[in-house]
């Protein structure tokens, strides 16, 4: 098993600051409006809500990187992820329908890919493995696509 | 296909009466519009403006009729529509799943049908005649499943109706019984809400329940005894298990399952009859319902979980509603040679299972009660509930089997609403294990079984196997999905 491209770390790290700043203003909003209101101080809600951002934003993105590991064979790949639910999917070559590999801009800006396999299953009918770089993205992506083609003859 | 398929035939001239009776209802719904629009005018300019109205409905709904036409050619039924652009469909044999004929009450009193043909696509009506005589639409069946068993290559016969081995039917006593089961107050619920939606019309108000009381006080004069109240159950008690019957009698009676080439035919109803067609591998899994109830009689629901889920029961389709265990054995097998389990080799899951369950089952319950005690001391009884917590969760845990045999699994959950899916494994798309953190604290894992068609409520997961098991019995499944396809 093979962890993520280290790019992927800083992708994660953005992507937990935007979010993070989305909901710093929608915070900030909130208690512009209730200080019209009421005398309540600017930090009553953004304080309290940057202290919850704290951790999610400046610490989860480098746990949530170490927790991926993939490893693919000949015939199938796995992948497990998560830290607070720790998931471990096995994806075998034939079941997928078909293959994408994206590459979001600020992915683009880090060298990384994602794998992106389609089943026809229902709950997993999506399995998404990121980070990769782009060249392993491609190798992969033709390999199974192989399968899929020997197993529709 | 050298030349074109010409689309001359037309649905049957009654089917316009019918669409205009169909749509009565909503063009009804204009009317008030029209009155309140002619305000001022006489009474008699509003009878000649709703038959200009009605008239002017009709002649649409006949240009549309006239318009619509289809035929079938050597390799596809063609379906033209539309009066102003014109749309023209094929429907090449070799995409056709099922062909359904479907008679609701109007219809077989018109002895009309309605052919349904569909193509395994994710949308609903891709080819729907609405709708031809009868014997058109046997015609068209019958010269559809003929050209696509030659066009697809199997062994092709007209229609067999006649010589199909039935697998399961159900006589009347049996649909009788079935709807005991089905007795539900949910309905009853649903019938005081459609009161409540009606209530205009009502003599009285449906939330003037102080005066109810009021009166039933006067009249009764502290005579509210629990014969009463007894009384008012038995009453509500024998309501629900009416509706039950009514219910399972009008959808199941007539009910039969019958082998066919294509597949597995069924027809059932009462009122409206329908008859669909499961064809034999778009079957993902069989599930077993047995509620506490049948469990007690040795009885059971068949259902077989379908490819296609744009239809009504979540891509689940009964195939045998009422059922003994020897009953379903013919169905499972004709059904790509599926098995019933055998009682022993079905393992329990993890005996911490239980302790999970009551980690987080109780301790909202228990924060509740502690709440509640601050204010009423007397909340403190509520933790006579818990005991009953815990009692649920290991008849639960004893409910909850899994077995791997060949290349089949088996997952049964559920004490009152006990499910038992028999999962052919080629049919897993993938395999998920979870792990929460109290799992992770007790050592468990659940294993997620992925197929088409599953409704995300109810699929084949094992929940709780202790980490071990888990990762052996993935492993062994993946291991199997490895095998090259057959």
């Amino acid at each position: 098993m093979t962890g993520l491209e280290p790019g992927q770390l800083w992708v994660m790290r953005i992507h937990a600051a935007i979010v993070g700043a989305v909901v710093l203003t929608v915070a900030a909003g909130a208690n512009a409006v209730l200080a019209v209101a009421l005398p309540v101080p600017m930090g009553a809600i953004v304080a309290p809500v940057a202290l919850l951002l704290v951790y999610p934003v400046l610490f989860g993105p480098t746990r949530r990187f170490a927790a991926w590991r993939y490893g693919a064979d000949d015939q199938e790949l796995r992948i497990r992820h998560g830290v607070v639910i720790q998931v471990q999917t096995v994806v075998p070559f034939g079941r997928v329908q078909h293959i994408d590999v994206s590459q979001g801009p600020i992915e683009r800006a880090f060298g990384v890919a994602r794998l992106v396999l389609h089943t026809a299953g229902t709950a997993n009918s999506q399995v998404v493995l990121p980070g990769l770089s782009r060249a392993t993205a491609e190798t992969l992506r033709d390999e199974i696509r192989v399968h899929i083609r020997q197993d529709l003859m | 296909m050298n030349e074109a398929t010409v689309a001359d035939r037309r649905l049957h001239p009654l089917s316009i009466g019918l669409r205009y009776l169909k749509n009565l209802p909503s063009t009804l719904l204009g009317l008030p519009a029209l009155v309140t629009f002619l305000n001022d005018q006489g009474i008699e300019y509003f009878f000649v403006m709703v038959m200009v109205f009605g008239v002017a409905v009709l002649l649409i709904n006949w240009i549309v009729w006239s318009r619509f036409q289809y035929g079938v050619g050597a390799h596809e039924i063609v379906i033209e529509s539309g009066v102003i652009s014109r749309n023209r469909r094929s429907i090449p044999f070799e995409r056709i799943q099922d062909v359904d004929i479907e008679r609701g009450p109007l219809e077989r009193l018109l002895g009309l049908a309605k052919v349904r043909i569909e193509t395994g696509g994710a949308g609903g009506d891709e080819g729907l005649l609405d709708s031809l005589s009868l014997a058109e639409a046997d015609r068209l069946r019958a010269a559809l499943r003929a050209g696509r068993a030659r066009d697809q290559g199997a062994p092709g016969q007209p229609d067999e109706t006649a010589t199909a081995p039935v697998l399961f039917a159900m006589a009347v006593p049996r649909v009788l019984l079935s709807g005991l089961f089905n007795f539900s107050l949910l309905y009853l619920a649903g019938v005081f809400a459609l009161l409540q939606t009606f209530e205009q019309f009502l003599p009285f108000r449906l939330e003037d329940w102080g005066q109810w009381i009021g009166f039933a006080e006067d009249r009764l004069d502290g005579r509210f005894t629990p014969a009463t109240i007894a009384a008012v159950l038995l009453l509500a008690l024998l309501l629900g298990v009416v509706t039950g019957v009514a219910r399972t009698l009008a959808r199941d009676y007539g009910f039969r399952l019958a082998e066919e080439p294509a597949g597995l035919r069924r027809d059932r109803g009462l009122f409206t009859r329908t008859e669909i067609v499961i064809p034999k591998r778009r079957i993902q899994l069989a599930l077993i319902r047995r509620g506490a109830m049948k469990r007690l009689f040795g009885l059971g629901e068949l259902l077989f979980q379908t490819l296609s889920a744009d239809r009504e029961g979540g891509g689940k389709q009964s195939v045998a509603p009422l059922a003994y265990e020897a009953e379903m054995l013919p169905i499972l097998d004709a059904a790509n040679r599926m098995r019933l389990p055998d009682k022993a080799v079905l393992l329990q899951v993890s005996r911490s299972h239980v302790l999970k369950a009551i980690a987080s089952h109780t301790l909202v319950p228990l924060l509740v009660i502690a709440a509640a005690a601050v204010m009423f001391p007397a909340a403190v009884l509520g933790l006579a509930l818990v005991p009953l917590l815990i009692l649920a969760a290991i008849v639960e845990r004893r409910a909850h089997r899994f077995a791997l045999v060949d290349d089949t699994l088996y997952v049964q959950r559920g004490w009152w609403d006990q499910k038992l899916w028999i999962v052919p494994i080629r049919q897993a798309h993938t395999l998920t294990l979870l792990r929460s953190p109290i799992q992770r604290l007790l050592g468990l894992s659940t294993l997620l079984v992925d197929t088409a068609g599953a409704s995300s409520l109810s699929d084949p997961r094992i929940v709780d196997l202790s980490s071990e098991t888990a990762t052996r019995l993935a492993d062994a499944l993946a291991e199997k999905l490895r095998r090259p396809a057959a």
